[in-house]
């Protein structure tokens, strides 16, 4: 008895802890999102004036990680971006850890939005 | 009547301000995205060395698919496949696969 309690308090306690897999922080990344939300909007969606900057809401978590690792790291070439994400500290070390664009990319991803494959939008289907 | 007209073609103009890129036509960019199904069509796709999902791209924006396509075509966005997607493609071609695709917003 007392262990089938056990067993069913870790259930509930799994089941209400944040999502974080992957090395990813949903709430972390919320926090951290603050300034991205000048150019991709409060909720991952631009607003329809600013169709220059994508949508990250619904966007796949690992694509968004990869994208921010090569602004980051000089692979992909963005003004603004590359303001964001190469800052250093006094020691020389990126702020943007892979932690840090871990979280983000998992909270941008868990946004809903507008975004989809195009598998139902092909001629002919 | 000077008067009116002018003013007509002033509201005509404003209401089809060009947005950063010359508008695309969404018709003739269905036709032109069978290519890029095959990897953005396929739910849960992955790019292989580095693994990650190839980006959902139906119903994002008009402007950065097209500035996103361009760069590929310049040269200036580091993905093998896709630059050899956009050398293939016309500014017009690229101006109608994104207008497409911005239009299948969820």
């Amino acid at each position: 008895m007392n262990r089938t309690l056990t067993f069913a308090a870790l259930g509930f306690a799994l089941a209400l802890s944040a999502p974080a897999f992957a090395g990813g922080n949903v709430e972390a990344g919320q926090k951290a999102a603050a300034p991205c939300a000048a150019c991709h909007g409060v909720d991952g969606n631009p607003a329809a004036d600013a169709p220059q900057y994508p949508r990250l809401a619904g966007q796949y978590r690992d694509y968004l990680e990869q994208a921010l690792k090569e602004y980051r790291d000089g692979k992909r070439k963005n003004p603004i971006m590359a303001g964001f994400t190469q800052v250093k500290n006094a020691d020389g070390e990126f702020t943007m850890t892979d932690q840090a664009i871990a979280d983000l990319a998992l909270y941008f991803a868990s946004l809903p939005g507008k975004l989809g494959d195009v598998h139902d939008n092909v001629q002919g289907n | 009547m000077t008067r009116s007209l002018f003013t007509l073609c002033l509201l005509t103009a404003t209401t089809f301000a060009a947005p950063a890129f010359a508008a695309g036509d969404k018709e003739a960019g269905r036709s032109k995205i069978y290519t890029c199904a095959g990897c953005h069509g396929v739910p849960g796709y992955k790019n292989a060395y580095p693994n990650y999902h190839v980006p959902r791209i139906a119903g994002q924006n008009y402007d950065y698919l097209v500035a996103a396509l361009t760069e590929y075509k310049k040269g200036e966005r580091d993905h093998p496949t896709m630059r050899a997607q956009g050398e293939s493609l016309s500014e017009q071609d690229i101006q109608d696969i994104a207008a497409y695709l911005a239009s299948l917003t969820k």
